[in-house]
């Protein structure tokens, strides 16, 4: 059943490789609308995390709720209102940047003549229109991050899960990505961001979560995990990272 | 049963564009082999093989053999190459993510599959025009077993695509299986060319009932009843189909 309120609700989340504990008994909440920062050193379980949320991942024992919807038993409803940023660059080589957007809106049945208006939209919002007939391959790194972004927002998800959109972007770039993220924000998306940039996080988010050895170590708003330090001394401190 | 009806078109015109767009490599290499097969046994070695018994000629009795021969390398070459450069650019995220059912998803990518099978089935059917006129015993027939076989072997393609973990592999399961029962289940002889033993073994092998189904839509002649054609099409269809779906359920090598 939908909850309007709770747009990700994980609760006793376990999940192993083998022998290796990526996360244990991971619990928070992250209501609608918030702009969540959920950080931790590389190997952490941030993206084991947003695999999780996505049904990308199986896992072992708790449960994963997306507005209410289980994303294992209730995963049609529950990817509806997800849309994901990931790390790496993973399009279809054989079809052109619009095409690619047009397909995917049309997996979440979205018919083609809306979905080829929401692409246009979105190329132009990120600069891409004269890319339009180009295959991902001819496009340079920053130009695929954001067809990333775009190909995560052509269903106007609810939630938008973004791992690390900023890596490798030169300052121009990140500056748009920021200013849109907050915009979407603004108007009511929730957003899970997992970034490197402690600036980043300090500047856009509204909640902070902190996770070291696929434990969370701290979680709150921000004021609360700040507490008048930094939001690098407060990570360096609670992962004992130096 | 589908929910999306639109994620599941789409995903099935991506599939079937994806192959027409590379004709060069998914249509053409059937149909010029065929042509070299009917040519050469068809005509060159069929001509003095003496086939007055049956009342059919060699070259008639080949075609059927071709075609479904052709209709099942292409059918599973399609989901084979399609899934597996999917998992190795990791793209197939585009499809998990989206909000389609394992059934859904199975359903969209098999259309590529089945839709290439029949095209070259077709195709090969044309180019046997060019040998000789050639008659249609039972087209509805014949579009059942296209239909079932493409969806058989659609799904055996992706099956092995999720299986294999890399190129090499991916050719395993026609090298060793396919293509040897597929040529043992008389693409080539009528049954009663065999000894007694391959003759009686050759019940076992399931294209057995695939070739011969083909043969009877095409030709009216079959060495198998066609009710027991038409049974082992059906069961084995529906059996692989779910198979798939359940592999997907599971997420086996999709999830993490």
């Amino acid at each position: 059943m939908r909850d309007s309120n709770r747009a990700i609700h994980i609760q006793n989340l376990t999940k192993h490789y083998g022998e290796i504990q990526a996360l244990n008994d991971v619990s928070f909440e992250v209501k609608r609308g918030d702009f969540f920062a959920f950080l931790g050193p590389n190997g952490a379980g941030k993206t084991t995390t947003i695999n999780a949320l996505t049904g990308l991942s199986n896992f072992q024992t708790g449960q994963v709720k997306v507005f209410g919807y289980n994303v294992m038993t209730e995963y049609v409803q529950s990817r509806r209102l997800v849309g994901l940023c990931a790390q790496e660059f993973n399009f279809d080589p054989f079809l052109t940047i619009h095409e690619l957007l047009v397909y995917q809106a049309g997996y979440f049945g979205i018919l083609p003549k809306e979905a080829s208006k929401r692409a246009d939209d979105l190329l132009a919002r990120f600069q891409l229109t004269d890319k339009h007939n180009v295959k991902h391959r001819s496009l340079s790194g920053g130009m695929k991050k954001k067809l990333l972004l775009c190909r995560a927002l052509i269903h106007e998800p609810e939630i938008l899960i973004l791992d690390e959109p900023t890596a490798g972007c030169d300052l121009e770039l990140k500056y748009l990505i920021w200013d849109y993220l907050l915009q979407l924000n603004k108007e009511g998306k929730t957003i899970f961001l997992t970034t490197h940039y402690m600036e980043e996080a300090e500047k856009l988010c509204k909640t902070i979560g902190i996770i070291n050895h696929g434990r969370i170590v701290r979680i709150g708003e921000k004021r609360d995990v700040l507490r008048d330090k930094s939001l690098e001394a407060v990570f360096l401190e609670v992962t004992g990272s130096e | 049963m589908v929910v999306n009806p639109v994620g599941v078109l789409t995903l099935s015109k991506r599939e079937i564009y994806r192959f027409i767009t590379m004709a060069g490599q998914t249509i053409f290499p059937p149909l010029i082999s065929s042509f070299l097969f009917m040519y050469i046994f068809g005509v060159a070695v069929g001509s003095r093989i003496d086939f007055s018994g049956t009342g059919l000629t060699y070259l008639g009795f080949i075609i059927p053999g071709l075609m479904t021969m052709h209709l099942i390398s292409s059918s599973y070459e399609n989901t084979t190459s399609s899934l597996f450069i999917a998992r190795w650019h990791n793209h197939i995220q585009e499809i998990l993510l989206a909000p389609l059912s394992y059934f859904e998803m199975v359903l969209g990518l098999l259309a590529g599959g089945v839709a290439r099978g029949m095209l070259v089935c077709s195709g090969v059917y044309a180019v046997a025009v060019l040998f000789a006129p050639l008659s249609m015993h039972n087209i509805f027939l014949l579009l059942y077993f296209a239909v079932t076989i493409s969806v058989i072997f659609a799904c055996a393609g992706m099956m092995a695509a999720l299986w294999a973990e890399d190129f090499g592999m991916l050719s395993v399961w026609n090298i060793y299986f396919i293509i040897p029962l597929v040529l043992m289940g008389g693409v080539f002889h009528p049954i009663g060319m065999l000894p007694q033993f391959i003759q009686k073994a050759s019940h076992f092998n399931p294209m057995f009932y695939l070739v011969n189904g083909v043969r009877y839509s095409v030709i009216g002649a079959s060495d198998a009843s066609i009710l027991a054609c038409m049974g082992v099409s059906l069961v084995m269809a529906v059996a692989f189909f779910f198979l798939t779906v359940y592999l997907f359920k599971i997420g086996y090598k999709l999830r993490t």
